[in-house]
């Protein structure tokens, strides 16, 4: 593929950009889905392209990309994107500084012990046929239970006319299980999932078995629990559920694109955000994180970035137009989900320091309050303003865990809700984890129990 | 080979392949081909900030075996016959391994009729200088209504689609559509506090986009949530605008009326044929053939004729929403519902992504909410204490209809009259239940990607206070 990107360097149009970053990609998927013991959808999946990013008159950004990759598409794609970039500078009075960087010349590859194209498909069926196995253990209640095996092979290269060459391979495999009981009007669902960088080894320690088991479970637990209450309460976020306030409401104000904005951490840089027992970093460089990636798509390393250090506010997450336009150091952020989107400042693995405490001495300290599980996905503005869905949760009363409650949402200003921890558990867990910012991206989190008060939106009394 | 030579080879060659897994020993097979060329402008803190163009062509196979095990496989690597052959064999190969979907079918060929004013030359025709002066203009007027409010984001694509699909029945389909975005989402900041976002666009097929309009609207939204205030919890009347409507709404009603949650027994209308599910002037229909509609288009993505489909006439449930198989599986008529681009918060979906990525499920084209004739100021004038929510975050919970939704852009409302803008607070309830307390419908109906709906007012919703 270098040789195809290459051409794009010593393209025609070329020469008129103040520089050049092309990008080549070639992905395959594959997905297997088994829904009720049956193997509902088996997708095999390949994908290829080029693009071109340019900056003409220090001005404007230019972004071409194409599916088609004939050795002349690269340098269509260059002039498409010299000739976009110089069409708007016309309009444009703001000028964009780059941040430089070294120019690099690797080749990585994410390490993976069981690749998923050594596997037959018929192998690759048995695990989320075993996921459902696990699943369908809990019997008639089960209304519904799907697994999803989903593996994702990416080879990707980049080259600037900076100088760098950059080849990335990875591995991602994951396995989600949405279960649906029943019983009478009454529905209940529940979802794990599983997945981390690398090949098929992920289900020697986590067999798929006990996934679907663990989901059916819980699904059964919630028909005979209760709404849970609303109002503000203290309580103790799972690293499940603590993953996603921690990536919706405190990750996506740290991209230094959504903080350019305004509100939410805006300028605080230097200044205490948050409780002191809160250190916050991305890093693309965690081991088996689902975020594992060594160099961003414009080609800067990345780093284990600080981002909160004791609950003060150290750095965001920059692509190097934004480390430029604040003067902070460039931290690797720049990803494009694949060949045919530009970057956006996205997160990696996003992780909270772990703190001192076990979870049952969060617990002894909390006269009423609810330990909340599972996550349902969510949301969050520039402004740290959130919304997001639990799967359970558990009654505290006196200090110890009692019956479980059905989800809800919860919501708040994460700002105010990090500001209220006076706890973080000793143990940091990875999870899974994924975004829709613009473009989809695949990430993990390496999340602490925390606890603190947040506002609760169930319909049941306490 | 340009874009549409690329198109032509693609084509035949899809309609070798089918051919070729016919021979193999497959009993029904499909190719769907998907080409669509973008030029887009995204805003960036009130700046025209990148410029883009993409091209992108695919095509997918699904195959299915004698006894109706099906595959599927789709690529993008089109260049070569060779590729493409192997695509389609793939999704064979696959096919056996899956288990019997005993009623899967495809489409027959069937007349299609055309679908209005699903083209514009002058979209194809528009340069990047075009939609970037669109972009300017966005956030000339957004930041026109007050110096206070900024352009925080926004985008203006225009985009060419041309798509097919062919199988083993006779269908041999093609369309070519065009698209115009145009949205802004903006953000005031007041005595140091900001607003939330609020957001206004439009979706249309034809270049008419009118940015000073969409600019002066999201400006003023965000005006109108300077000063806001707690709000104590309470149950009250709530007028959904459509924004609101669209979202948590629609996906209630998505998921009880989609046909593969009918086959499973997972919507809570099944068995409910007939029956009040909805306040007696509630009417909702799936409009394939709305003349200009953002989802309208002459054939599904199996290459069903497209039509109109009445879901609850008058609260009433008339008819559930069908693809081929679905259809097929109850004994029912097809209403041409299979999309590709189906929304929707499932994990696998949305890393596979949409088009000829993926299989098709059965989702609304556009989801028309009959408009009623009340104006806002009319909603609001009637209540004595509610709230007007132009936004809110949160999803609906799948099958029990369960919404607990964080309030965005939403005013309180006393005694008939906007008091002012709420800052935090929830409404909690289930949306199936709210359909039946819905006590007056607007006159503003306006168009989203799947839906044109109008606002809602919505009698005993709980309101979670923020204080």
């Amino acid at each position: 593929m270098f040789e195809v990107l290459e051409k794009g360097l010593e393209a025609r149009y070329a020469s008129e950009a103040d520089f050049v970053q092309v990008r080549g990609q070639t992905r395959t998927i594959t997905l297997c889905t088994v829904l009720n013991g049956t193997v509902e959808a088996f997708s095999h999946i390949t994908l290829s392209g080029v693009s071109a990013r340019v900056v003409t008159e220090s001005k404007s950004w230019g972004f071409s990309s194409t599916n088609n990759t004939e050795k002349n598409s690269i340098e269509d794609a260059v002039g498409n994107a010299v000739k976009l970039a110089k069409t708007s500078a016309k309009s444009k009075s703001k000028k964009i500084a780059l941040e430089p960087v070294k120019a690099e010349s690797v080749e990585i590859s994410a390490p993976c012990k069981k690749p998923v194209e050594k596997a037959n498909l018929e192998e690759i069926k048995l695990i989320p046929m075993e996921a459902y196995r696990g699943a369908s253990e809990a019997g008639a209640k089960i209304a519904n239970a799907k697994a999803s095996f989903l593996s994702i092979h990416d080879q990707k290269w980049f080259a600037s006319s900076e100088g760098s060459r950059i080849s990335q391979e990875s591995t991602r495999v994951q396995l989600f299980v949405d279960i649906v009981a029943k019983e009478g009007a009454t529905y209940c669902p529940a979802g794990e999932s599983l997945g981390h960088t690398g090949g098929l080894e992920l289900f020697d320690e986590n067999p798929p078995i006990g996934l679907g088991r663990k989901a059916a479970d819980k699904a059964i637990k919630l028909l005979s629990a209760k709404a849970p209450p609303s109002g503000s309460f203290r309580v103790i976020l799972h690293p499940t559920i603590c993953a996603t306030l921690l990536h919706e409401a405190i990750g996506h104000p740290l991209e230094a694109d959504l903080a350019m904005e305004g509100g939410g951490f805006g300028n605080y840089v230097g200044k205490p955000v948050m409780s002191k027992l809160v250190t916050i970093y991305d890093d693309g460089a965690v081991k088996n994180g689902l975020g594992f990636l060594p160099y961003d798509d414009e080609g800067v390393k990345s780093n284990h970035t600080i981002l909160v250090a004791k609950g003060v506010l150290e750095s965001f997450m920059h692509d190097r137009t934004s480390a430029a336009s604040m003067k902070a150091p460039p931290t690797g952020n720049a990803h494009a989900w694949d060949y045919g989107v530009e970057p956006l400042i996205r997160q990696t693995n996003i992780g909270i320091e772990p703190g001192s405490f076990t979870v049952e001495e969060m617990t002894e300290d909390v006269q009423e309050g609810l330990f909340i599980e599972g996550t349902f996905g969510g949301q969050a503005d520039a402004n740290a303003d959130f919304t997001f869905g639990f799967q359970n949760a558990y009654w505290i009363r006196k200090g110890k865990l009692a019956e479980m409650t059905r989800g809800a949402n919860l919501s708040g200003n994460a700002i105010s809700v990090f500001k209220t921890i006076d706890a973080v558990s000793r143990e940091a867990v990875l999870r899974p984890g994924a975004c829709g910012k613009g473009q989809f991206a695949i990430q993990g989190r390496v999340v602490p129990a925390v606890r603190c008060e947040i506002i609760v939106g169930g319909t049941g009394g306490a | 080979m340009g874009f549409e030579d690329n198109w032509t080879f693609l084509a035949d060659a899809a309609r070798k392949t089918l051919k070729r897994l016919e021979k193999l020993g497959a009993k029904q097979a499909e190719a769907y081909l998907l080409a669509t060329r973008t030029i887009e402008t995204n805003i960036r803190n009130s700046e025209v900030f990148t410029e883009s163009a993409i091209e992108d062509i695919g095509l997918s196979f699904r195959a299915a075996t004698a006894d109706s095990r099906v595959g599927f496989a789709c690529t993008n690597i089109v260049a070569n016959e060779e590729r493409i052959e192997e695509t389609g064999q793939k999704a064979f190969s696959i096919a056996k391994l899956s288990a019997p979907v005993p009623s899967f079918a495809l489409p027959a060929k069937k007349k299609i009729p055309r679908a209005d004013g699903l083209f514009d030359k002058d979209v194809t025709l528009a340069g990047v200088e075009d939609a970037v002066d669109i972009a300017r203009r966005l956030i000339k007027s957004t930041k026109a209504v007050d110096r206070r409010i900024s352009a925080k984001g926004g985008q203006v694509s225009l985009v060419y689609v041309r798509k097919g699909v062919v199988n083993s029945l006779g269908v041999d389909v093609e369309a070519e559509e065009t698209q115009a975005v145009a949205y802004v989402y903006a953000s005031g900041m007041n005595k140091g506090e900001p607003t939330p976002s609020c957001l206004d666009g439009q979706l249309l097929r034809s270049l008419n986009l009118n940015p000073e309009r969409i600019g002066q609207t999201v400006g003023q939204m965000a005006v109108d949530l300077f000063n806001p205030k707690p709000v104590e919890g309470f149950e009250g009347a709530v007028v959904f605008e459509p924004e609101a409507v669209s979202y948590q709404l629609c996906d209630a009603i998505v998921g009880a009326v989609k046909g593969e949650n009918v086959v499973a027994a997972g919507s809570p209308w099944v068995g409910k044929m007939g029956e009040t599910v909805a306040s007696a002037d509630f009417t909702a229909l799936d409009d394939a053939t709305l003349r200009g509609g953002f989802a309208s288009r002459d054939f599904d993505d199996e290459g069903h004729p497209s039509q109109q489909t009445t879901m609850i006439s008058k609260g009433k449930l008339r008819s559930f929403l069908h693809n081929a198989t679905t259809a097929n599986m109850l004994e029912t008529e097809n209403t041409g519902n299979a999309s590709r681009f189906a929304g929707g918060m499932e994990m696998t979906k949305m890393i596979i992504g949409s088009g000829y990525k993926a299989k098709p499920e059965v989702y609304p084209s556009n989801l028309v909410v009959q408009p009623g004739s009340k104006s806002k100021a009319q909603l609001v004038s009637e209540i004595d204490r509610g709230l007007l929510v132009g936004s809110m975050g949160g999803f609906v919970q799948a099958g029990s209809g369960l919404i607990s939704a964080q309030l965005g852009r939403a005013h309180y409302v006393e005694n008939g009259q906007v008091k002012h803008a709420v800052k935090g607070g929830m409404v909690s309830g289930v949306a199936f239940d709210w359909l039946k307390q819905i006590s007056a419908i607007g006159n503003d109906a306006k168009q989203f990607f799947n839906s044109v709906v109008p606002s809602l007012r919505v009698e005993k919703v709980k309101v979670v206070g923020s204080r």
